[in-house]
């Protein structure tokens, strides 16, 4: 029975097509605030079901072994222990099994390697075997007493070794993509892509000027502070239901269907809270064991990974790279040729991408001629996965220094170098289509003349510099889709398909409330499951808050559409006729609110407004950073003292949640440059495998970051939003390089820029 | 082995029974329901399980649950009073201090903890005081401001 509301609908918004915008663009709270403040949100880790037991992983000890036998007699016989299951208990994926995933689709071959080792262990803490026990103790007993025997082999600890005409390769059945018969790959090879404009040898031998450098870019983690942890059910007619901290349920359905070998229609994932993503909760980790084991025992299992295992194998770090750029010019700063060789460690599995990462680092510059060639080659180390504009971090920290090197030798400003160099809209862009709208200059122009660029670098006693670097992240789009029903007292409830990692549902209320002409506060928003949504792509790329902006406007679109008819019928007037504002239809002055319309109709069936966005115009973000540091050369301890970022967002839906992504961003990016790097050995041992020793920054190790947000609107994409998240990891490290340059007058090529590497290279210049 | 530990959690008097090799950690999160404390890596470096015992902040993941006895323990559970947020959780809403809300609980106990010894914290002292709470989402500034904010109002 509907009631009347129990106020009336506040309204807020102007009527649609006014686009002086009510809602959005406003500094809203996150609507989702108050769960977190209390520690209410629930991530999986804090699911409590009935009967629960507790799954862990038997984690390969050694990085590169064949195994000869997994024997599990000893940890089933343990009291507590309810099940063990191995790769025999799952179906062999072949490589090329390609699933329904992102643009372009994915290998479910290499999700199940990364869940799930077979025959051979690639890396130190793949996962061989799992068991469900009644508690944590018995289940980390019971691992101990599964025996592998393993046959080892001649561990390839990095690419150099792995690229020697000698070196084991890792997997012999693999055909390397994208080399030509002439062309020959080097050893453990993945792929390779090339992309070339022009004559790149003239354009070298009449340039006039180069800026070169070679830089390596250690692995680093995407240091999400909650563990990965997921709890799966399974009843006796087979359905099971999957818990998990995702960054898409879609995704996470179809790979743990797939490498269990389960219909989808047989598997329901529930996305609950995720504590941190940034790229590593794509791919799925111990959700098919969870599933399995559920299967097995007919109990709920909780598995919950560890730091030690998330750092060591259990979970895909981003790629090591060791990048050379050349970049020649002219005598008068006018870049004409752009060289770049990008190699990527994927670690244990080929096929990590090199295409974005060769265009984050040149497409912010015009050239005649240009030949990037980016590879990605295997090694025994955990297979790498998205780490927040995957590749764009270490392409910036050799491009950037390169274009830095260079305004050195022309004696240029290097914002001046920039200016002179910089995309335009309908420029051409690394791939050799023209730039959509961007708005590069005006990012460029807004440096020269803020004071973080304009103001002399404070004084100090230790050597002071100044830096500055370009970023650019291209993002993707994919799909997105959103329903909107109503509920009897005419308010709107909106449900996504796609997971909220960085305040998507506040920014979804923000839409649904603006095309709806009403407050915030009358507007429902949900993440909803893989059974009651409809197919959403993962939520990265930074492409959610503009295709889910996209798809919950078109689905508002299409419930309102449907209202004006009953509304039409109620004032007894042509639906066409009908004006809509602040949640009322109204004509010929008699007007019908939507709580009285829903009042009154709910009874001739549901409203539901649907809307898919796919193929939306990209969100290409770009932007410029600013930082001044102090280098101590007795200590090499480096000190950032001033931070400033640009960003042009498009439109910023909400500015202090746009803000809170790009601090965020650009201390991740900090972290990398000065502390972050995985520490191996020579056999490929992960030696700083805690948090205290992988050492992501503390609110101590990093100034105030000031954010200067631009706007200039991407055509065809609602309220014209950018990408956000992902640019701003881009620049820091080169930021700090240059800084450091500047300051000291070396160049830092090895990141992170850790106070030892520091002094090496003031020994290196025979300063110090 | 099993021990009863009887223990002031939030006000209330509470006994559980736990196993001697279980910490501070398990027995909130695991024996008690407590769930807002989180795990985030189980060897005191990221502050996520943080809690306050008798007024000073411990990381719950370092501490044995026997070790627990008859003390006084403060967890996210007990900072509201009833649905009235406690100052630093509204201000962490207001000024955008949480993201993905997993370092949230305790950074919110940190920031009491300070609050409640320095009323009127320098932002420098501020970011000591959260310096054994990382976040990887927000970069800290909104967390620092909204600190600030709170002994601001106070003032």
């Amino acid at each position: 029975m509907s009631q009347a509301p129990s106020r009336d609908l506040e309204p807020e918004g102007p009527s649609l097509g006014d686009r002086d915008l009510a809602v959005v663009g406003k500094r809203l709270p996150r609507v989702d605030a108050g769960e977190r403040v209390t520690g209410r949100a629930l991530y999986p880790a804090d699911l409590v079901r009935p009967g629960v037991i507790i799954g862990a992983v038997k984690r390969a000890t050694e990085a590169h072994a064949r195994i000869i036998d997994i024997d599990t007699s000893r940890a089933r016989a343990l009291k507590g222990v309810l099940a063990v299951v191995t790769a025999a208990d799952f179906p062999v994926i072949a490589p090329g099994t390609i699933i329904p995933f992102g643009e372009t689709g994915a290998d479910a071959w290499v999700s199940s390697l990364i869940a799930i080792a077979r025959d051979k262990v690639l890396w130190r803490g793949q996962p061989v075997a799992a068991v469900a026990a009644i508690d944590a103790h018995v289940a980390e007993a019971a691992l101990a007493l599964i025996d592998v025997t393993y046959e080892s082999l001649p561990v390839v600890a990095d690419m150099r070794a792995a690229m020697a005409p000698d070196a084991p390769l890792l997997h012999p059945e693999w055909t390397p993509k994208g080399f030509d018969a002439g062309d020959p790959p080097p050893r453990n090879a993945g792929g390779r892509t090339l992309i070339t404009r022009g004559d790149i040898a003239t354009a070298m031998l009449e340039a006039e000027v180069f800026g070169a450098i070679a830089t390596i870019s250690d692995t680093a983690h995407q240091g999400y502070i909650e563990p990965m942890a997921c709890v799966a059910e399974a009843d006796p007619q087979g359905n099971v239901t999957l818990w998990a901290s995702t960054q898409g349920a879609f995704p996470t359905e179809i790979q743990t269907a797939v490498l269990c070998g389960l219909p989808q229609s047989k598997l329901k994932v529930i996305p609950l809270e995720v504590g941190g993503a940034f790229g590593g909760k794509i791919n799925v980790h111990l959700e098919p064991y969870a599933v399995r084991l559920a299967q097995i025992t007919g109990r709920p299992v909780k598995m919950v990974m560890n730091r030690t295992e998330t750092l060591t194998g259990g979970s895909g770090p981003a790629a090591a790279a060791e990048i050379e750029v050349r970049i020649g010019a002219r005598r008068d700063g006018r870049i004409t040729s752009i060289e770049g060789r990008y190699l990527l460690d994927t670690g244990g599995i080929p096929g990590t991408p090199t295409t974005l990462v060769m265009q984050a680092s040149a497409a912010c510059y015009q050239t005649q001629a240009l030949r990037l060639e980016g590879m990605d080659i295997c090694t025994n180390k955990p297979r790498t996965e998205a780490y927040r504009g995957p590749g764009g971090i270490q392409a910036a920290f050799a491009f950037e220094q390169a274009v830095d090197e260079l305004a050195l030798k022309l004696d240029m400003c290097p914002l001046e170098l920039r200016r002179r160099n910089a995309s335009v809209t309908g420029s051409t862009m690394p791939i050799g289509t023209p730039f959509p709208v961007i708005g590069l200059t005006s990012v460029i122009e807004a440096v020269a003349q803020h004071p973080c660029w304009t103001d002399p670098i404070a004084p100090g006693t230790l050597p002071r510099g100044r830096g500055f670097a370009l970023g650019y992240w291209r993002g993707t789009s994919m799909t997105s889709a959103a329903h909107v029903t109503m509920s009897g007292d005419g308010r709107p409830m909106v449900t996504m398909g796609a997971v909220d990692i960085s305040g998507t549902r506040t920014a979804m209320a923000q839409v649904a409330a603006e095309e709806f002409g009403l407050a915030l506060d009358d507007v429902y928003v949900t993440t909803g499951d893989t059974k009651s949504s409809g197919y959403s792509d993962v939520s990265a790329g930074s492409r959610v808050g503009r295709t889910m902006a996209a798809a919950v406007s078109e689905a508002c679109r299409d419930a309102l559409a449907q209202l004006r008819r009953r509304a039409a019928e109620k004032l007894q007037a042509p639906a066409e006729t009908l004006a809509y504002a602040r949640g009322a239809f109204s004509a010929r002055g008699a007007s019908i609110t939507l709580a009285e319309l829903m009042r009154t109709t709910a009874g001739e069936g549901a409203i539901i407004g649907k809307g898919v966005s796919s193929k939306l115009p990209l969100g290409m973000e770009i932007g410029a950073q600013v930082a001044d540091v102090e280098v101590d050369p007795e200590t090499g301890q480096v000190t950032v003292l001033r931070y400033t970022a640009f960003q042009d967002v498009g439109r910023a839906l909400n500015p202090p949640a746009v803000e809170g992504q790009i601090e965020g961003s650009v201390v991740q990016g900090l972290g990398w440059a000065l502390t972050e790097g995985f520490d191996y050995d020579a056999q490929a041992r992960l030696r700083n495998a805690s948090l205290l020793d992988y050492r992501i920054p503390t609110a101590l190790d990093v100034p105030p970051i000031e954010v200067v947000l631009l706007e200039t609107p991407v055509p065809g994409v609602p309220y014209g939003v950018r990408g956000v998240g992902e640019m701003p990891i881009v620049p820091p490290a080169a930021v700090i390089a240059n800084a450091i340059r500047r300051a000291i007058g070396v160049r830092l090529t090895h990141m992170p820029m850790t106070p030892e590497r520091v002094r090496a290279a003031l020994r290196m210049a025979g300063k110090g | 082995m099993k021990r009863v530990v009887t223990l002031d959690v939030n006000g209330e008097t509470r006994e559980a029974l736990t196993d001697t090799r279980d910490t501070l950690l398990v027995l909130l999160r695991d024996r008690l329901g407590l769930t807002g404390t989180k795990e985030g890596c189980g060897n005191g470096n990221c502050g996520s399980c943080t809690v306050l015992v008798e007024g000073e902040p411990v990381c719950a993941c370092l501490m044995l649950a026997c070790e627990a006895e008859g003390a006084r323990i403060t967890t996210i559970e007990g900072v509201a009073h009833g649905n009235t947020l406690h100052p630093v959780q509204q201000a962490l809403i207001t000024h955008g201090g949480t993201q993905c809300g997993f370092c949230t609980p305790g950074i919110v106990l940190s920031a009491i903890a300070l609050l409640d010894r320095d009323p009127a914290p320098s932002t420098q002292a501020i970011r000591h005081a959260i310096a054994g709470n990382l976040c990887r989402c927000t970069g800290y500034d909104k967390i620092v401001e909204a600190i600030a904010a709170v002994a601001e109002a106070k003032s």
